[in-house]
Order: C-alpha cells, then structure tokens, then sequence
C-alpha cells in the first residue's frame, strides 16, 4: 500500500476492503453512493444521465408494445386501462396478451444484459457471453430432449434449463482454465454449440412437424403467449440477485484492472469471480427457462452500454436497462413488422445481435485485443 | 535455418525409411477403406454377411439380398464423395490459413450454401437435389469469400478469427434461415430433413450432380500440394522460392470451396470431417502437403462410412443421421484439443 495517496483514501481493514475507496481511474472517489461498508454505486454524472435516458426509452417501447396495432390499446385509454379500469377488449389485451409478454420481456432483457455484463467482466473478454460459449445450443438441446423423450412428464423450460447448466459446466471443464482464456472459451463453446445443434436438429428431423415447428420457435428464444406466472419467475429471481451483484459491483470494477492489483487491494479476485459467475448462470438459466435462448442480448448490451457512457467498469445498472431496452424493441419488431409473421423474437435479436458482433469482432483485433 | 531445412517446395522430404513408411501407411489407408465399404453395404436395418456381398459381387448372390445390397450402393458412394471432400477441403483450408482450427463447416461455408438452398426453395421453386446443388455452390462460395474478408481486417489471421468469423456469419445466415423456414412450412420441411447431413434416402442422380465440382476441386487440390509445401515455410520464403503466395491461397479457397460446396450440396451440411482428419492424418503421415491430401482422401471417406454405420446400428430399426453421429465423435475431439492448446491461442 502507497501512502501518497492518503487524501482519499483509508487503510484497508479487511479483505472485504471499503468500498467506497481506490477508484480505479481517474473518477473521484467521492461520485459513489455507499450504502454501508459492501455497496457503492457508481454515480457518475454520465452515468446517470445514461440510465435516465435509457428508462425514458424503455417506457417509450413499452408504451409502443402496448398501443401499437391493431389490438392495440389507445393511447389515450392506456393510463387509465393501466391503473385498472380497463374493459372488454383493453382488459383482455393487457391481462392476457402483452401486459405479461412485456413484463417477461422487460425482465429477460434485464436479467440477460446483467449476466452478459457479469461474464464479460469476469472475463475480461467482450465475446465472455453465455451466447458465444454455447449456453444457448445447450438450452435448445435440452429443451429438445424433454419434448422428444418426456413429453408429457418434463416440462420443455426445465429441460432447457438443464441443458443450458450441463452445457457451461462442460465448458468450463473442457477449456481447463475455467473461464479466463477468451480463445479457449469461446472455440471450447464452438464444439459445445455443435453438440448442442445436432442434437436439436435431430429432433427436430425426428418429430412431426407442427411439433417441430413448435419447438424450433422455441429454441430459438420466443416470448409468444407467456403468461403471468413467466413474469413472476423471471422478476424473482432478478429481485433476488441483482442486489447480490449489486454488493459485488464494486470488486469487479477493481478486478477488470487485473488479479494481482485486485489482490494487492485487498479483494479476493477468485472468489469474486466464482460469485459472478454463479450469479450471471443463474440469470441466464432463468431467462432461458422463461423465454428460450434469446440470442445475443447479453452479448451486445453490456457493450453498448460500455460505448454509450464511455467508461470502464461493468456498468451492471446500464446494461440491465440497456437489456431490457433491446429486448423490448426486438419483440415490439417481432410482434409488429408485417414482413414475417409471428416470427419468434429471437431471430430478430439474432440478426442484429450477429451484425454487431461482426462489427465488434473487426473493432477488437483492429486494436490488437484478439 | 537454411541448411536445417529438408523440405523444398518440390522436394520430397521423406528420407527412404519414411518412404517405406508412408507406402505401409498407404496399404493400411486402403485397406481400411475397403473395409468401411464392406461394412456400409453389409449393415443396416438387415444386415448380410461378408460371403453375401462377394455372392452379389461375383453374380451368384440371392435376388432379395442382391437388392438390399444394392440398395446400399447410392449411399456408400455418397458416403466416399462427401468423406473425400470434406477431408480434403478441411487440409486445404488449414494449409491456406495456417489454422489448426480451419474447417468447412465453422467457416461459414455450411451456413452460405444452407441460406442460399433455403432462399432457391422458397422463392425459385428449386427441389430436388440437382437443382440444390446448383443453388448450394454459389451460396458457399459468397460466404466462404466474406468470412475471409471479415477475418483478415485489420493486419494478419490469427487462429481464433476466421473461425469468429465464421460465427458471426453464420449467426446472421442462421437468422436468414429460420425466418424463411419458421413462416414457410414446405421450406421449413426440406430444410429440417436436408440440416441433419444424411447419406441415406439419395439416389445416384446426387452423386452424379455434384461429381463433377468435387472432380475439380479435388485436382485443383492436389495440384497446390507443392504451393502449399512452400507457403508452409512462410510468404517470404515461399515468394524467394518463385510460388505466388496470394494465388496458392485462392487456389485452396476456391478448391476448398468446391469441395465443400459439393458435400454439403450433396449430403447436408457434416460437420467435423474437415477438421479430425487433417489432424489425424499429420500426425500420421507428416507434414508434407502432397502426401496429406493423398491420406486425406483415404481417411475421410473411411471415418464418414464408419460413422454411418454406425448411426444405423445404433438405433436399428430407425438411424441416427451420420451428421448427427460426425458431431458426437467430432466436438469432444475438439473439446480435448481444446484443454492442450497452448498460450492465449
């Protein structure tokens, strides 16, 4: 520990370290807000204007998804119909129809833009998203799987639920180093992906059609007819584990400047790490089990995020916001573009999200990161 | 470092020991193969014996088994065309890039001509395979073209770009594809029978349609064996040599293409033949390129025919597609590889 910077800063008292101290750049110390010795927010005027922003846009797309079309409610009706005197066809359409579909979307684009925000930081890789190391080939094989073998017995979330978790676990054996080495990762994901397709595919070959084409809707991450109990589970489960990363934030902020300088600051790189890894499976499985594997929210989000405000760190409130925002907008194209109907959202996302990836991948090794 | 290298562009470099070597390593090739030909006539939902299929060799066999025997010819042809091109585009395409990770399949290749076989289905009526064939090849190629393009940005190829690349390509194909099939039932129908890769169900008029691409292709390859020896020892050596560096690399990408194109066109798209091979047959028969294109088209074959078999007496009476059963021995190979890379590539 230098002293030269005694001014601001305190000596450490634990290995927890307090939070508020050793900002990581050159941001002030004092642009925190610190809730006890574990929690410290980022609240950086740029920051915060970004989340403003981004909630604006949020409400925006909501709002759209919820007026747009032709069984749309009227803008004028919606306040109204929204503090619960909606009747007849508006009663139906926000109880039935898009109220718990938005609530789902907004819920899964948070949780996934959390969890990408986490494994991008935990691996220091802009590709470290449960998207590019095959959790999404994992989902779809499992969800195969339970359609095909256990039809009626297992329902087909749960068994994209367990693909999805079999998946990272044999991902993270495979690479040998667990998730730190970007390359390994993300080959080690190609061939977990492989596996992960051909089982879908076999499947899909194997059943008759209409169920096939049920399925393939499917794992390809759709938020058609959820209901409200999708809504809960999703909000749950973010309710319980976004203050968990709230309460990690901090540390992995300090652990993106590198392991040994983290240690040297009195955190514990390895086991935050394991934390945030555990929490972005966790929000990722629960996304997957409400909507399917939606492609490449948490991939991009936490990079627009990043791009948006210019700042390093995870960022974890902005890309939750961002996630949401994304996820929204896709869906409001899945539900309202006349080119395909009924397509499942996650084609949409795929599309963009694949685009951006492109224009990410040139990005990094122009710089030399790759 | 001039006077430690053995192996000149046109040069040998096998010293007679390794000589004696490769020709035992090419009668074991051979006999291999003959073996996986026996085994892909003799087993399937009825199996015969070996003295049944010398019986309808010679003439002298029973009519039934003659025709379940015969039944089994389209396939097993199939099955040499698609394990020889693949194999070989697979060599080809680790040569050209110098990545242990170069195949076909994550290249964005399998992804292009499946786009491209969508789009002909839906929109220009295309069916059957000779009209696929024809729709696959340009699709691959443009894919195969783009994921070079996007993977060289910037200064150099590293092991991991062409292949993220290729993701990323494939991604959007991807998207292209299930939202063509997803609002299209009849498409969606074809392309679900046609992505598992299958050798069964086709008659000769397959192999017939797409024989003469994987004939060029396969010329073409063994023709860049040499160019490639000398690319090998890096641009700079290769060009004081007198080879052209940027002509041998869109020779095998053009070949490459050709190739895979052909198999994928033909069977579906399979992946992970392009890549074990390759890897198997270096390890076996050296680095000279010349002699792994020759061991390459020996050993595809055989491990696409094995791997047939073997998906039809796994789950007799019904059959596990040889893609679906390529991908069961390719991605832990891959996923072994993986865990002994060295370094951060």
């Amino acid at each position: 520990m230098t002293t030269t910077r005694e001014s601001t800063t305190s000596p450490a008292p634990g290995p927890e370290g307090p939070a508020p101290r050793s900002a990581p750049r050159s941001a002030p110390p004092k642009g925190f807000l610190t809730i006890g010795r574990h929690v410290a927010i980022p609240v950086r005027r740029v920051s915060v204007v970004a989340a403003a922003v981004l909630l604006v846009l949020v409400v925006v797309a909501a709002v759209a998804t919820l007026s747009m079309g032709r069984l749309g409610v009227d803008l004028a009706d919606l306040p109204a119909a929204l503090t619960g005197d909606a009747e007849g066809k508006n009663r139906f359409v926000l109880n039935r129809l898009r109220g718990p579909r938005l609530t789902v979307a907004l819920g899964t684009g948070a949780a996934l833009g959390l969890s990408g925000a986490l494994f991008q930081s935990v691996t220091r890789n802009p590709l470290g998203s449960p998207d590019v190391i095959g959790l999404a080939a994992g989902a779809g094989a499992g969800a195969a799987i339970s359609a095909l073998v256990f039809p009626d017995t297992v329902p087909v979330a749960v068994g994209a639920l367990v693909g999805a978790i079999l998946a990272m676990a044999l991902v993270y054996v495979s690479t040998g180093t667990g998730f730190r080495n970007p390359a390994r990762l993300v080959v080690a994901g190609i061939g977990v992906a492989a596996i992960g397709a051909a089982i879908t595919q076999y499947v899909v070959y194997a059943m008759e059609r209409d169920k096939a084409s049920v399925l393939t809707a499917y794992v390809n991450g759709s938020l058609a007819a959820r209901s409200w109990s999708d809504a809960t589970t999703i909000w749950l489960v973010l309710l319980v584990v976004a203050p968990l990363t709230a309460l990690i934030g901090r540390r992995l902020d300090i652990g993106e400047m590198g392991d040994d300088l983290a240690e040297g600051l009195g955190s514990e790189p390895k086991r935050t790490k394991t934390v945030a890894v555990v929490l972005a499976i966790v929000l990722s499985a629960a996304s997957v089990s409400v909507a399917g594997p939606v492609a490449f929210i948490a991939l991009t989000a936490p990079q627009i995020a990043k791009r948006v405000t210019r700042v390093s760190g995870p960022h974890l409130l902005l890309s939750a916001l961002t996630g949401s925002l994304l996820l929204v907008a896709a869906d409001l194209c899945a539900q309202q573009l006349p080119l395909f109907e009924d397509l499942p959202v996650g084609i949409y996302t795929m599309a963009i999200g694949g685009a951006y990836l492109g224009y990410l991948l040139v990005r990094e090794w122009r710089r030399g990161v790759l | 470092m001039a006077t430690t290298t053995v192996a000149p562009p046109s040069g040998a470099g096998t010293s007679r020991t390794g000589a004696a070597r490769l020709a035992f390593l090419l009668l074991l090739g051979l006999a291999a193969l003959a073996l996986a030909l026996c085994a892909s006539v003799m087993f399937g939902s009825r199996s015969t014996s070996l003295g049944d299929v010398i019986d309808v060799l010679t003439g002298t066999a029973d009519p039934n088994v003659t025709t379940i025997v015969e039944s089994r010819y389209p396939r097993t042809a199939l099955g040499v065309l698609a394990g020889l091109c693949l194999a070989v585009a697979g060599t080809l395409m680790q040569g050209v890039s110098r990545n242990p990770l170069a195949e076909p399949g994550l290249l964005g290749i399998n992804a292009g001509a499946s786009a491209s076989i969508v789009a002909a289905t839906a929109w220009f009526g295309a069916s059957g395979s000779t009209d696929t064939m024809w729709w696959a090849l340009p699709g691959a190629l443009i894919a195969g073209v783009l994921v070079h393009v996007i993977g060289s940005a910037g200064t150099g190829t590293s092991v991991v770009r062409l292949v993220l690349a290729g993701a990323v390509l494939s991604a959007v194909l991807m998207a292209f594809i299930q939202a063509v099939t997803l609002s299209k039932p009849q498409v969606f129908d074809s392309y679900r029978y046609w992505v598992v890769g299958a050798l069964g169900g086709r008659d000769f008029d397959v192999f017939w349609s797409v024989f003469p691409f994987a004939a060029v292709g396969f010329l073409l390859a063994l023709a860049l064996g040499p160019g490639l020896n000398a690319l090998a020892l890096g641009d700079a050596m290769a060009v004081s040599l007198g080879s052209h560096p940027a002509r041998i690399r869109g020779g095998g990408l053009l070949a490459a293409t050709l190739l895979s194109a052909a198999a994928t066109a033909a069977v579906g798209p399979i992946a992970f033949v392009g890549l074990a091979v390759p890897h198997v047959v270096r390890a076996l028969a050296g680095i000279d390129f010349r002699v792994q294109i020759v061991f390459s088209a020996l050993a595809g074959p055989t491990l696409l025919l094995l791997a047939d078999v073997v998906g039809r007496v796994v789950m007799r009476p019904t059959e596990l597609m040889v893609g679906v059963v390529t991908a069961f021995i390719g991605a832990p190979a891959l996923l072994i590889a993986v865990r002994r890379m060295r370094g951060t590539t």
